[in-house]
């Protein structure tokens, strides 16, 4: 395969999406399999710019729908190609029956998603509930927060998954518009790190004629569980995987994540935020500002939700009087009645000596920006509760109740 | 960790993350019996062609055009072989009701079948020894009397069961019909000598000169042979019952052939002949005179047109190309001249009904025409002579009676061939002859192993329809044409008028037979099976397999067989409610091996119990 010319480093003001083309461009992906919807079609059309002009060489094929798209890249990826693709709101929803089978052929596909909330009616802004409907289905997932970090979790994300001990699909999802639109600054590395970083991918059982297998057959029910078992051990053994990767990619590039955690100005806090994604850059101004008010208020952000760290989660979380769990996904009908991050959270606290209270904020919901109003306004909410001990309303709808 | 301190049991293993060795044709999928989500089970099941079904004797024609198809020449000729002792002959002189019957021509143009045959038996006469060999001698003598199409092919098959078979022929060479019957133009004498050489190859005695009544009668036939094959034909010229028809000049259609035939023809025609009669013999007649020097030769049918003729359509326009004119809808009823023919006297008339046996309706009130002719030949049939036969064993319309195996009475006698088909409303030709012959011999070999002659009852499923084969897989395609000799050179010459085929042409016109509804071994199930479970060890019918373990019944290999021959059967009789499925869950050790074991004990017990 063809090295992308990539160039040495230099910094670049891009958005969420091109950040992730760019990212697919310096892995040198060999199989980019698009289709568009909004937003992560911007992504798509980077690509479709760095192959028209030679700057990558990749097949690019354009599928007639999502579920096409995920046909091809898990055809692609058994052949032994580096697949790239992406989708958003609803056509994260029309691929879903390939989620599971390209998990179960253990074939580390990676996926962008640029968040859209779901119909009905046809409402394009940004939400969780796309990608995190789809979280237990064997793929690893987190939530970037800028367009930085969501270059460096794609390569990150596909070091992870072609690890020989991993071999699991990837998901590297970003807020739509909040990441996805927004130009930031992004650092883009020099080419020979890249390749030090991250080897060509080889899966152990490609696809080829002359050796032929049979990939996803008919098995007898019984053969099943082992199956399910060995995908949940992968799932179990990426997080050693994960963390060593976090820590080759700080030595090679210079920026350093906690694979699971970004703990900010939680020190001495008696109340946090517990959330994913691009409002987390809100809610640092919020804090600062509260901060400087005298409130103990600080910010727990998840990076990593599939795998999820729960005893990392019980660990930082047990150290404070109430966590707001700020969902940005639609749980309906679920523990809380609100969104789904808030059983996560719960959960996993619920074997720790020092519980905290938890309350569930239902806010960024539809696209809507969390304004810092309402990072104030919700840490009044832990604020009462702290004060009083004990939870009078378990879920908020932010923006909706005085 | 959830995963900490699981391991998977030996027995469950499996390669990583399920992915493991390529299906095989063998084995199919070998994990996963699909079988009982099956309705419908394809089943291979060969129905007759229909040139088969046509075939007097039952050539396995859609298998002989195969092999040859494939290069297989030897193998081609000996099938051809087990039901017609003489392809030479009969690939020139048959009627090819096979050609008829061809799916083929429905579709573009019919097989050139009888060209293929022609090409095979010319094969055969070359071969230094032939492929047929006489059977292990069972000590039994049998007579055949008359060496035509039907004795001919009675004394080969009753050689090769082992019999000690003594052919009887009146004339001087034998052949009978074939020789005496046939111009040398459709078919020269050394190819028919050859024929009677494998004959005596075979093992059996030709007696020449001996004519059954005088030579021999029927008690010594009874006394010196443990059974006769009366093969005798019809010898006798019909006479069209005109006056004056025993003047000079006047000839009958056969014995005009038969002479020139048996080479002891002393006739001399004038320049003008005209023919009586609008059969094949009449046209064989008519082109015969051609050669024989007539300048002008008229056909005079009672037929009112040439449609009307029981003539083969191709010998028609064969004999029109070389100048025979046709005169229609008129019958002799006079042969006018002093002492030697000079014309004919001829009333309008009309023929109705059907071939061989139907009643001529002349209008005599009508004026008489005169046509000036210097010889007339007559061939408006023959007839038997049967002098010699027990009176018992006649019918009324002159021919031997026979049960419905061939056999006079309780008697170790047989009949076969035109003196038993005359009037039977099937046609009288070489091949229905041959395989009359046929299966007297095997009705003969049966009766003197003692065992009992059963009419045949299993049903025969002759596929017919284009729909019931896939007609996507056939481009049409046009018949290879034999070469004839020009016309206007032919018509002098014994040369053969029809030329064989080369090996490619022979090769190519195989090639276009669509093998209706019978397996040609061309792989389409094999490969377009989506599972796969056909199985083959090699490529030949017969030997594909359907592993019904995992088929699903798609039908896919149905639908895509081109010839027909897979069939869909259901698996479950709605009527009944009878499961014929017995494979389901068949092959695993695993749960669904155990239910399986289960559910058949379960059978069994009921089975029991009721």
């Amino acid at each position: 395969m063809p090295t992308a010319t990539a160039g040495k480093k230099k910094t670049v003001r891009i958005n969420g999406c091109v950040a992730a083309a760019q990212a697919a461009k310096y892995a040198d992906v060999d199989v980019i399999a698009a289709y568009p919807i909004r937003p992560y079609t911007a992504t798509m059309m980077a690509l479709a710019q760095m192959v028209a002009n030679g700057e990558l060489d990749a097949e690019y094929i354009v599928a007639d729908s999502e579920h096409s798209q995920l046909s091809i890249s898990h055809g692609a990826s058994s052949s032994g190609a580096r697949v790239f693709t992406g989708s958003s709101g609803v056509g994260v929803q029309f691929a879903y029956e390939l989620y599971s089978p390209i998990s179960g052929s253990r074939m580390p596909v990676q996926m962008m998603i640029a968040d859209r909330t779901l119909d009905p009616p046809g409402d394009f802004g940004s939400e969780h509930t796309d990608a995190l409907s789809t979280r237990d289905m064997g793929w690893l997932m987190g939530w970037s927060c800028d367009a930085q970090e969501a270059f460096d979790n794609h390569l990150m994300a596909y070091r992870i998954g072609e690890d020989p001990r991993v071999l699991l699909p990837q998901m590297v999802c970003q807020d739509g518009f909040f990441v996805s639109h927004i130009t930031s600054d992004v650092e883009l590395p020099d080419a020979g790190q890249v390749k030090e970083f991250l080897p060509p991918y080889k899966h152990p059982y490609p696809l080829d004629p002359r050796h032929p297998v049979s990939h996803g057959p008919q098995i007898m029910p019984e053969q099943g569980p082992p199956l399910q078992l060995e995908r949940a051990r992968a799932m179990e053994d990426s997080m050693a995987v994960i963390e060593e990767v976090h820590e080759e990619f700080a030595k090679i590039f210079g920026r350093r994540y906690d694979p699971w955690i970004e703990e900010f100005m939680t020190d001495g806090a008696d109340v946090v935020f517990f959330m994913q994604g691009g409002h987390a850059v809100t809610a640092r101004f919020a804090i600062q500002h509260m901060r400087d008010q005298g409130l103990k208020v600080g910010l727990v952000r998840l990076r990593t939700i599939r795998p999820y760290p729960t005893d990392r989660v019980k660990e930082v979380l047990s150290k404070f009087k109430v966590v707001g769990v700020i969902e940005t996904n639609m749980g309906l009908g679920s523990v809380s009645s609100g969104g789904v991050l808030y059983a996560e959270a719960c959960a996993a606290l619920y074997e720790s000596d020092r519980r905290p209270l938890v309350l569930s904020f239902m806010a960024g919901m539809g696209g809507e920006a969390i304004v810092r109003k309402e990072f104030y306004w919700m840490t009044e909410k832990m604020m009462e509760a702290q004060k009083r001990g004990k939870i009078e309303k378990r879920t908020h709808w932010v923006g909706f109740e005085e | 960790m959830s995963t900490k301190g699981t391991h998977i049991p030996e027995r469950l293993k499996i390669p990583f993350a399920g992915i493991t060795p390529a299906p095989s044709q063998e084995k199919g999928q070998d994990l996963f019996p699909t079988g009982n989500w099956r309705s419908i089970r394809p089943v291979y099941r060969d129905k007759l062609p229909p040139c088969n079904n046509a075939c007097g004797t039952n050539e396995k024609i859609q298998g002989y055009l195969d092999l040859v198809k494939r290069g297989k020449y030897l193998d081609a000729y000996a099938l051809i072989k087990e039901d017609m002792p003489f392809p030479s002959v009969t690939g020139r002189v048959c009627y090819h009701p096979c050609e008829q019957a061809c799916n083929r021509g429905k579709y573009d143009e019919a097989i050139s079948i009888r060209a293929v045959e022609r090409f095979l038996g010319d094969l055969g006469q070359a071969l230094t020894r032939d492929v047929v060999k006489a059977g292990p001698p069972n000590g039994k003598k049998v007579a055949v009397v008359g060496s035509g199409p039907a004795g001919h092919s009675a004394a080969y098959q009753l050689a090769r069961l082992g019999y000690k078979v003594t052919i009887l022929e009146k004339s001087p060479k034998a052949g009978g019909l074939n020789r005496g019957g046939i111009p040398d133009w459709v078919l020269p004498q050394q190819v028919l000598d050859r024929e009677i050489e494998r004959l005596i190859e075979l093992g059996i005695t030709i007696k020449t000169n001996v004519e059954v009544g005088k030579d021999v009668t029927w008690d010594d036939l009874k006394k010196d042979y443990d059974a006769c094959v009366l093969a005798v034909g019809l010898t006798d010229p019909n006479s069209v019952r005109a006056e004056g028809e025993t003047k000079q000049g006047v000839l009958y259609g056969l014995p005009f052939l038969r002479d020139i035939g048996m080479g002891t023809s002393k006739v001399k025609l004038g320049a003008r002949v005209a023919v009586i009669g609008g059969g094949n013999t009449a046209i064989d007649c008519a082109r015969e005179a051609l050669r024989q020097g007539a300048v002008e030769v008229t056909m005079i049918t009672v037929e009112a047109n040439p449609q009307e003729m029981p003539a083969v359509e191709e010998d028609l326009h064969d004999m029109l190309e070389e100048g025979v004119e046709l005169m229609h809808g008129r019958a002799v009823t006079a042969v006018l001249g002093n002492g030697r023919i000079e014309a004919l006297q001829l009333h309008p008339a009309r023929f109705s009904g059907a071939i061989n046996a139907s009643p001529i309706a002349v209008d005599r009130e009508a004026k008489a025409e005169r046509f000036a002719v210097d010889n007339v030949i007559i061939a408006v049939g023959q007839r038997a002579s049967l002098g010699w036969l027990p009176e018992e064993f006649k019918t009324e319309r002159g021919t031997i009676k026979i049960d419905r195996f061939g056999r006079l009475g309780d008697t170790n006698f047989f009949a076969a061939g035109d003196i038993v088909q005359l009037g039977s409303g099937q046609p009288l030709m070489v091949v229905n002859a041959v395989g009359d012959g046929k299966r007297v011999a095997f009705n003969l070999d049966k009766v003197l192993r003692g065992e009992s002659l059963q009419p045949r009852t299993i049903p025969v499923d002759v596929i017919f329809d284009l729909n019931r084969m896939n007609m996507t897989y056939f481009p049409h395609f046009p018949r290879v044409q034999q070469e004839l000799l020009p016309p206007e050179s032919r018509r002098k010459t014994q040369d053969e008028v029809i030329q064989a085929f080369s090996e490619e042409q022979a090769v190519e016109e195989a090639g276009r037979c669509f093998s209706c509804g019978t397996c040609n071994a061309c792989d389409n199930c094999y490969l377009v099976c989506p599972e796969p479970c056909i199985a083959r060890p090699a490529r030949s019918n017969g030997l594909y397999k359907i592993l019904v373990d995992y088929c699903k019944g798609c039908r896919v290999c149905i639908e895509e067989c081109p010839t027909g021959c897979l069939e869909g059967v259901p698996e479950l009789d709605f009527d009944t409610g009878v499961v014929r499925m017995d494979t389901a869950f068949a092959i695993s050790p695993g749960l669904h091996g155990r239910q399986a074991e289960e559910l058949r004990n379960l059978g069994e017990r009921a089975a029991k119990n009721i």
